[in-house]
């Protein structure tokens, strides 16, 4: 195994394993939704939300800062449009200067509030409602549900042919930073990993900066992918 | 040098100011005054009690109550003890009211600065954005862009701040999206009150345009200059709708 190897085995293992996560939550979900003939109401997919996610929020040093189900407009019996996601311990979000605990994101579901979003139209909803497969959001700022620079991976959750939600996990940038840099680093020359829209997730060049675009043309390079992840690392010869 | 020592001596006297409840309890208040001016809260609506609130703002309780205080001077809320009690907003229909009061409140000078600090933060969301955003993200904006309804003023102050939101979120920078998102809390109810006209609602869509245009050119500098002008443009209407109004 060479220090190239090492790396994209990283950043796929790294991943991974909060999908792994992501995909038993997903079939759990599928399986009560099954169950109860997919009619559902939100009181029962918050109860399953909760049971599943908040053990894994509470280990320390977890790098999942968020994680829940998101419906598909009208998919649940008694509301429109719902989120049940909890946050972390570590995400800071909407708790000014009190220490956070970990909690329900309050979100606005009422589609006549004036900071009511339509979530169907944000990328980590979008992606894999179009591709029917895991995807990997960001690094982005979301405003939503974070407030901080973040990765969102999301998977569709369905009913027999009907997408019913997106079950997903939020990580902050900064921990996904501190946990590649030193396997792309080992590398010896000059290596970024981006994600598929070529926007920067890690760089061994400081001038790189996490969220800018590397623009391939101009520069002599290799590049190759990270499994299915939808990352992949970025190899300048010179 | 005195004068640079001057300088340095009241950045350090800021940085050891005390953290008092004090600009809490108003930044509360004033968040929660714009939600009841645009109509978020309506007549008659419970308001979250003081603790639920407390938690909710995450401040103390007793910022929360001196909030609630301001709003019950202002006339905007109203509490009634009891089984049934708690705090009820009582602004029907008085926003416009309330809008221009504190358009009469605010000093030309004051306009200018909330103008010249909002577009330091909207135009670098703008230049960061031309070369950050990629062709998917231009789709979005244009998306939402082609949403608004124009002939609405709800819908295009939703689409105002919205659009604000995701080119602050196109820079990529965190610290810019929520001074962003304390800064629409703060003034856009304010700022935006041009968006009542027709032809001013027809000037945001055309500006939205023009700024994404030169994000897709990758022209930082003139999505800078363009929002910079849009952001202008909306001041001079409320000093002349002030000037009006003190005639």
């Amino acid at each position: 195994m060479t220090a190239v190897d090492d790396c994209v085995s990283a950043v796929r293992d790294t991943f991974g394993a909060v999908f792994a996560h992501v995909d038993e939550w997903r079939a759990r979900f599928e399986g009560a939704i099954a169950a109860a003939g997919g009619r559902i109401s939100s009181a029962e997919i918050d109860a399953l939300t909760e049971s599943l996610v908040v053990g894994g929020l509470g280990i320390p040093g977890a790098i999942v800062i968020g994680a829940g189900f998101v419906a598909a407009p009208r998919f649940l019996s008694d509301t429109d449009w719902h989120l049940a996601w909890w946050l972390g311990k570590s995400n800071t979000f909407g708790v000014g200067s009190s220490t956070p605990g970990i909690r329900r994101l309050e979100a606005v579901e009422d589609e006549r509030a004036e900071s009511f979003r339509d979530y169907t139209n944000l990328e980590w909803w979008r992606v894999p409602a179009r591709t029917g497969s895991r995807h990997i959001t960001g690094p982005y700022v979301d405003y939503l549900c974070t407030d901080d620079y973040t990765l969102t991976l999301t998977v569709p959750a369905r009913h027999g042919a009907d997408m019913v939600g997106i079950v997903g996990a939020d990580l902050y940038v900064t921990d996904i930073e501190r946990m590649l840099l030193p396997w792309v680093r080992a590398i010896g020359q000059k290596a970024t990993i981006v994600n598929s829209a070529g926007r920067v997730v890690v760089s061994t060049d400081p001038h790189r900066a996490t969220g800018s675009l590397l623009r391939l043309d101009g520069i002599d390079a290799e590049t190759l992918e990270c499994g299915d992840t939808g990352l992949s690392l970025v190899l300048d010869r010179s | 040098m005195p004068r640079s020592i001057r300088s340095a001596t009241a950045a350090r006297a800021a940085v050891f100011a005390p953290l008092v409840a004090a600009g809490r309890a108003e930044l509360v208040e004033q968040r929660l005054t714009n939600a009841i001016e645009l109509g978020l809260l309506s007549h008659g609506e419970r308001l979250p009690s003081e603790s639920e609130m407390a938690r909710q703002f995450g401040v103390a309780t007793v910022t929360a109550r001196e909030a609630l205080e301001a709003l019950r001077e202002k006339g905007l809320v109203e509490t009634r003890r009891g089984r049934d009690g708690g705090s009820f907003v009582t602004a029907d229909g008085e926003f416009d009211l309330v809008l221009e009061r504190r358009l009469r409140e605010l000093s030309r000078v004051e306009l200018r600065d909330m103008g010249a600090y909002y577009s330091a933060i909207a135009a670098m969301a703008a230049e960061l954005a031309a070369d950050r955003a990629t062709s998917d993200d231009i789709d979005q904006l244009d998306r939402a862009i082609d949403q608004v309804d124009v002939e609405s003023e709800v819908s295009t102050r939703r689409g105002e701040g919205t659009f604000r939101l995701e080119i602050a979120a196109l820079s990529q920078s965190a610290r810019l999206v929520r001074e962003e998102l304390r800064l629409q809390g703060e003034f856009a109810p304010l700022l935006w009150i041009c968006l009542r006209e027709q032809g001013q609602r027809d000037t945001s869509r055309a500006a939205h345009r023009a700024v994404v245009e030169a994000i897709s050119d990758m022209n930082g500098e003139l999505a800078r200059r363009r929002t910079v002008a849009h952001i202008a443009d909306a001041i001079e209407w409320l000093l002349d709708a002030k000037a009006e109004l003190e005639q």
